[in-house]
């Protein structure tokens, strides 16, 4: 695998940026995009564009076939049995949303438990808060130990006989844990729990198979993986999505409308209501081709190569303290300076190319236990090499250097 | 962009060693600032006298080199104004950070006027903007008493 050729791929890499090649380590926030992506968009806008799934014209139907294909693609991608359990949306987020506000709808009842951790992005917080206020339920945290990470144990241990769902994320956006999904799915399972995954860090880092992990949902960003922006997919278990409400109403969803009643479309399209993000799903197909191009081992190697590098070398740095220590760790490197903030730390390494992320990455109860108003943080992708993490650590040490540490 | 501008000696002193970092004993007016993009948070309390001085102001909070030195510098110039003067000043200042190439107030001497103007090379880093600008809007906020949060917009 040769990194440099893959880098050509990013149009955004050949130019200079303020005068600096980039050295892009925010790929956790959101990736840059490879240029049969961002052609492929330009492609259906001036030679194929038309909306899907309505009209019977020539352009409508084929459109509508590509826009099923990538349906398709994403359920070979992360081993779905049915093509029917993949439901796009307009990112995780709202992945996330569909599924807390059909579950609160129909299955969560006053008193139910709702287990997450600590670790959690505030788009799978705040759905279940919601819930909170409205029906009731309880929220639990898991907490996680002094290596940022989320236990099998730690979640047995927070089970109760009332407990009614999980939901967590696969791979920490501060930390970088991997959660042992697989695991705890088993367990909850045994006990009659949902598990749902929070899949944004994982889905573009880690090998998907929803067959083995046997989660209930498990929801995607598509512009962390290479992808364009507004877009999520939500897999769900079939029973699951047939047995749910619809989450939002308009047109595509429904299957008979009268005015005393009203009957709603088969899966898919019962929860793609309304226009979708068309040309981003036809693009999307794109990205998974070229994740498939590269081969995810290949990927989790290269990133893994990486992040053990970055950490090493920040370790040896003085004044750098990283945040977690995780056994089973993506690609994130969180850190804070002594002496100096975050926001300031972006802002010095931003002036040598080096885009990083500074803040609480939506991540406020885990900084709050961690007793940091915010954080550092580096986020490697498949375009990254050795040589960023060193002019990160050269950058940190200009940053040092002006704060007369 | 310049870094030495933004990052100026003066800055880094005053974030590094805050004035007036505390609680004002007997305050009769506080407010609270939030920028919610980055978490920093800020809380201001000043103490009126029957003539609206500005007896005393503090701040607690926490947040960048940018911000801590912005409030630190604001609260050593407050003291001692009334409060006409205190938002002239506050005016003066957020629209030198704006546009303004430089500080028209008549109640700052040219002294204060330097030292305020050290903040100026944020001018170039349009995301930081809300960072010293924070402690300002809620320096008017406690004036007007405004129980809710100030929140930023650049």
């Amino acid at each position: 695998m040769n990194i440099d050729h893959i880098k050509k791929e990013f149009p955004i890499f050949d130019k200079k940026i303020q005068n600096n090649d980039l050295v892009y380590l925010d790929s956790a926030n959101s990736s840059q995009k490879p240029k049969i992506v961002v052609d492929r968009i330009n492609e259906f806008y001036t030679k194929q564009f038309s909306n899907v799934g309505r009209s019977v014209h020539y352009l409508a139907v084929a459109a509508t076939n590509l826009y099923e294909n990538t349906r398709t693609s994403v359920q070979k991608y992360i081993n779905a049995k049915d093509k029917n359990e993949i439901v796009f949306t307009k990112g995780a987020t709202e992945a996330l949303n569909l599924v807390a506000n059909t579950l609160g709808q129909n299955y969560l009842q006053e008193g139910d438990e709702v287990l997450i951790t600590e670790l959690e992005h505030h788009s799978n917080y705040v759905p279940w808060h919601f819930l909170r206020k409205s029906k009731n339920i309880k929220i639990n945290f898991a907490e996680i130990n002094e290596e940022g990470e989320i236990t099998l144990e730690e979640i047995e241990k927070k089970i109760t006989p009332k407990t009614k769902l999980i939901s967590i994320t696969h791979l920490s956006n501060v930390t970088g844990a991997i959660l042992p999904v697989k695991e705890i799915t088993q367990l909850a399972h045994s006990k009659g729990i949902i598990v749902v995954v929070d899949g944004c860090q994982g889905a573009p880092h880690l090998k998907l198979d929803m067959h083995d992990l046997d989660c209930d949902f498990y929801a995607i960003s598509c512009h962390k993986m290479y992808g364009p922006t507004g877009l999520g997919v939500l897999y769900g278990k079939k029973k699951w999505l047939e047995e749910l409400p619809p989450y939002q109403g308009g047109g595509g969803m429904i299957s008979e409308v009268k005015k005393d009643r009203i009957s709603y479309g088969d899966l898919p399209n019962k929860y793609e209501a309304g226009t979708m993000a068309t040309a981003q799903v036809i693009a999307f197909d794109q990205s998974i081709k070229f994740l498939e191009s590269i081969g995810i081992e290949n990927i989790m190697r290269h990133e893994a190569d990486l992040v053990e590098y970055g950490q090493e070398l920040l370790k040896k740095n003085n004044s750098v303290k990283l945040i977690g220590n995780p056994k089973n760790k993506g690609g994130v490197l969180s850190f804070t300076i002594e002496g100096v903030h975050p926001h300031d730390i972006a802002t010095i390494l931003d002036e040598d190319g080096v885009a990083i992320r500074a803040g609480h990455h939506c991540c406020q109860i885990l900084h709050d236990k961690l007793d940091i108003p915010a954080s550092a943080r580096a986020s490697v992708g498949i375009y990254n090499t050795k040589e960023d993490l060193d002019q990160l650590n050269d950058s940190i040490n200009n940053c040092k250097k002006i704060f007369n540490l | 962009m310049n870094l030495k501008e933004l990052y100026q000696e003066i800055i880094l002193e005053h974030g590094k060693n805050p004035r007036n970092l505390r609680k004002t004993e007997g305050f009769n007016k506080d407010a609270k600032g939030n920028n919610p993009l980055c978490g920093d948070n800020v809380h201001v309390y000043l103490k009126l006298n029957g003539q609206r001085i500005v007896e005393d102001v503090s701040f607690q909070g926490s947040g960048c080199a940018i911000s801590m030195a912005s409030a630190s510098i604001m609260t050593d110039l407050i003291k001692g104004k009334n409060e006409h003067e205190a938002k002239e000043i506050v005016e003066d200042f957020l629209g030198m950070i704006k546009e303004n190439p430089e500080l028209k107030s008549e109640y700052l001497n040219k002294d204060e006027k330097t030292k305020l103007m050290c903040l100026s090379g944020v001018k170039q880093y349009p995301m930081r903007v809300k960072c010293a600008t924070l402690s300002w809007h809620t320096l008017v906020s406690a004036f007007d008493n405004k129980k809710e949060e100030v929140k930023t917009e650049n």
